[in-house]
């Protein structure tokens, strides 16, 4: 290939190349934005599991919740959520022995209603594997963790709704509990945000007859990719648990992100076809145009190899800046949807919040955490060199039947 | 008398139902300047494929230097006519977007050899015909004669045993034909380039060592 002809040739026809690498260009821009979105939606959906270090999250729901027959818990005073009965030391022990379960930690989350309303309190072992609500002490906003019997942290904005600073005492239960800390909930982490957080002994103290109890399990995996045949394991050994992920994140969003998903890699694809069907259509047109030079350089004694390789090298060249035009784009693009904040809706049994609470249905904002990965680009560039080598096939088939005693001819 | 360095013995060129070249045969030695001339359409400048290996006989059989090329494939007519061929023809057929001294290299481009090397060459050839200061110039800016004359540089580059010419003076006005005529014969007279040379103008057709003439596909004489 004589690289000074292949770049003669795409600086005099500009126009052609334009036209060549804008095709790419959209294409890979598409495959590049729509990826990048449907990975930042699955990023988005991971981010509550991801920020508390849990791959899983493991509840007991009350029987009234799957069978309506079962009568109705009273709704005053302290009381164990819907979503998350007592869990028995036993079912503990099974979880721990799951294989692939790597860490386990357990919290009793506790719902207090008043005439006032409600709140969410969540009882926690800070000497456990630092996930779950465990994870919260890293969020501390002011002051420190309770280390003693009678202590309690407040979430950041529930404390001001209340007027409730540090030092102050609170009344749980009838019992008084001072501010020790105020912390604040990292974004997307709606799963492990109580209003209260105090000590797993002193939550089960609030609960009748709650010594030793724990509702809420949160696991950490060896191997997130064995994420389904551990939760087919967990449902298997312990019937009647509800065993939830980032995946039950995604199966309440559904919509957008449930076609992003499936359908990304198609849609994509199909972009890219549209692309590559232009381009291979530009290229044979050019390759018609250009008989007579095809014609010129096989009667000086070009065989039909080299020729072959001088116009790979000028599909090679368009391909690879189209590519690049295309990763930029496309990157520019995600950049933009990065601005929007999307709603993550909670799936019942992971919220925290009672399910007739005002706002308990609404969705958390986050915002698209739009990122572009080394192998998306990766890939995005061996597309686009797979579409020049594409074009590059079909016009070296039309050469071959081009005979320079006929090209020239024809002149 | 030298040897014939190309032969084209009983040679038949059929398009469908037309016969273009009815069994001409047709011998040119080493050194000679041979003229092809005929009526346009009577087959001289198909003749002229055919015995440069642009083109397969339908029958008959083309020597050129000792080797039989009526059987070669493309790719193996080729790298014979890169080596051992020159053409010149009447449209010039330079590439438009290659300087004159890259025209004039384009046979060199598939050897291996150094850019430098390359670009020596055409110089050297390109000064033979006094176009040392036009090497840098694109066909779009040298006049007719000019773009003739860079067509025989490149024509001359791989020093080839036998040169095509296809009416090389047909696109030209009077005076720059002459010009480029005298070149031609310069070089036969000087380095005793072998040269078949197709005309349809009997003046032209003089200057050569040897007229054949051509009709209806035949070779006459």
């Amino acid at each position: 290939m004589y690289y000074r002809y292949v770049l003669k040739e795409l600086s005099h026809h500009r126009q052609r190349m334009l036209v060549n690498c804008l095709g790419i260009a959209v294409g890979i821009a598409l495959f590049v934005s729509i990826n990048a979105v449907s990975a930042a939606y699955r990023k988005a959906v991971s981010l509550p599991f991801k920020n508390i270090g849990a791959d899983l999250v493991v509840q007991r729901p009350e029987m009234r919740a799957v069978d309506s027959g079962q009568p109705a818990q009273s709704m005053r005073g302290i009381r164990l959520p819907i979503s998350s009965q007592n869990l028995a030391t036993d079912d503990l022990a099974k979880l721990r022995a799951v294989p692939g379960v790597d860490a386990l930690s357990a919290a009793l989350l506790l719902w207090e209603f008043d005439r006032g309303g409600f709140r969410t309190i969540m009882g926690v072992d800070l000497a456990q594997p630092s996930l779950g609500p465990v994870r919260v002490k890293d969020w501390l906003a002011q002051g420190r963790f309770p280390d003693r019997e009678g202590e309690v942290v407040l979430e950041k904005h529930y404390a001001k709704f209340h007027q409730t600073q540090l030092g102050d005492a609170v009344a749980i239960g009838g019992r008084s509990f001072k501010v020790v800390g105020l912390l604040e909930i990292k974004e997307g982490s709606q799963i492990a945000a109580a209003n209260i957080y105090l000590p797993l002994a002193d939550a089960q103290a609030l609960l009748e007859k709650g010594a030793g109890s724990v509702n809420t399990v949160y696991l950490r995996l060896k191997d997130p990719s064995l994420l389904d045949r551990i939760k087919a394991e967990i449902v298997r050994i312990l019937p009647g648990v509800s065993v939830a992920s980032s995946d039950s994140f995604l199966e309440v969003m559904g919509g957008v992100s449930r076609i992003s998903d499936q359908f990304a890699l198609v849609v994509s694809l199909v972009a890219l076809a549209g692309a590559i069907f232009l381009i291979i259509k530009t290229m044979l047109a050019n390759l018609v145009e250009r008989a007579r030079e095809i014609g010129i350089l096989k009667a000086v004694g070009w065989t039909g190899a080299d020729v072959r390789k001088q116009l790979m090298g000028e599909v090679f060249v368009q391909a690879l800046l189209g590519g690049i035009a295309g990763i930029l784009a496309g990157y520019l693009i995600s950049y933009l949807l990065g601005y929007l904040s999307i709603p993550v809706s909670t799936p019942w049994e992971v919220n925290l919040m009672p399910a007739f609470a005002k706002d308990a249905a609404a969705a958390q904002t986050i915002r698209l955490p739009v990122h572009l990965s080394a192998g998306l680009i990766a890939a995005s560039l061996a597309l686009s060199l797979a579409a020049g080598g594409l074009a590059s096939y079909f016009m070296a088939r039309r050469m071959a039947k081009m005979k320079p005693a006929e090209i020239l001819r024809q002149l | 008398m030298s040897e014939a360095i190309l032969v084209g013995v009983d040679l038949t060129k059929t398009f469908g139902e037309l016969t273009v070249v009815r069994g001409a045969s047709i011998a040119v030695r080493e050194g000679e300047f041979v003229s092809l001339v005929g009526k346009s359409g009577c087959g001289k400048t198909t003749l002229l494929s055919i015995l440069s290996g642009l083109e397969r006989p339908t029958s008959g059989r083309v020597t050129i230097a000792g080797k039989e090329i009526s059987g070669a494939s493309e790719d193996e007519l080729a790298l014979f006519r890169r080596e051992n061929v020159g053409f010149i023809f009447q449209s010039f057929n330079l590439i438009p977007t290659l300087s004159a001294w890259e025209n004039t290299a384009l046979p060199l481009f598939p050897i291996r050899m150094t850019e430098a090397e390359r670009r020596r060459r055409a110089a050297e050839i390109l000064d033979r015909m006094e176009l040392g200061h036009r090497a840098e110039h694109l066909p779009a800016a040298l006049s007719g004669g000019e773009k003739q004359r860079v067509a025989i540089a490149r024509a001359l580059i791989n020093n080839p045993k036998i040169v095509f010419a296809d009416e090389p003076t047909g696109n030209l006005d009077t005076a720059t034909g002459d010009a480029i005529m005298a070149i031609l014969n310069r070089l036969h007279r000087e380095q005793g380039m072998t040269l078949l040379m197709v005309t349809h103008e009997p003046e032209l057709a003089k200057t050569a060592d040897r007229v054949i003439r051509m009709q209806d596909g035949e070779v006459l004489s």
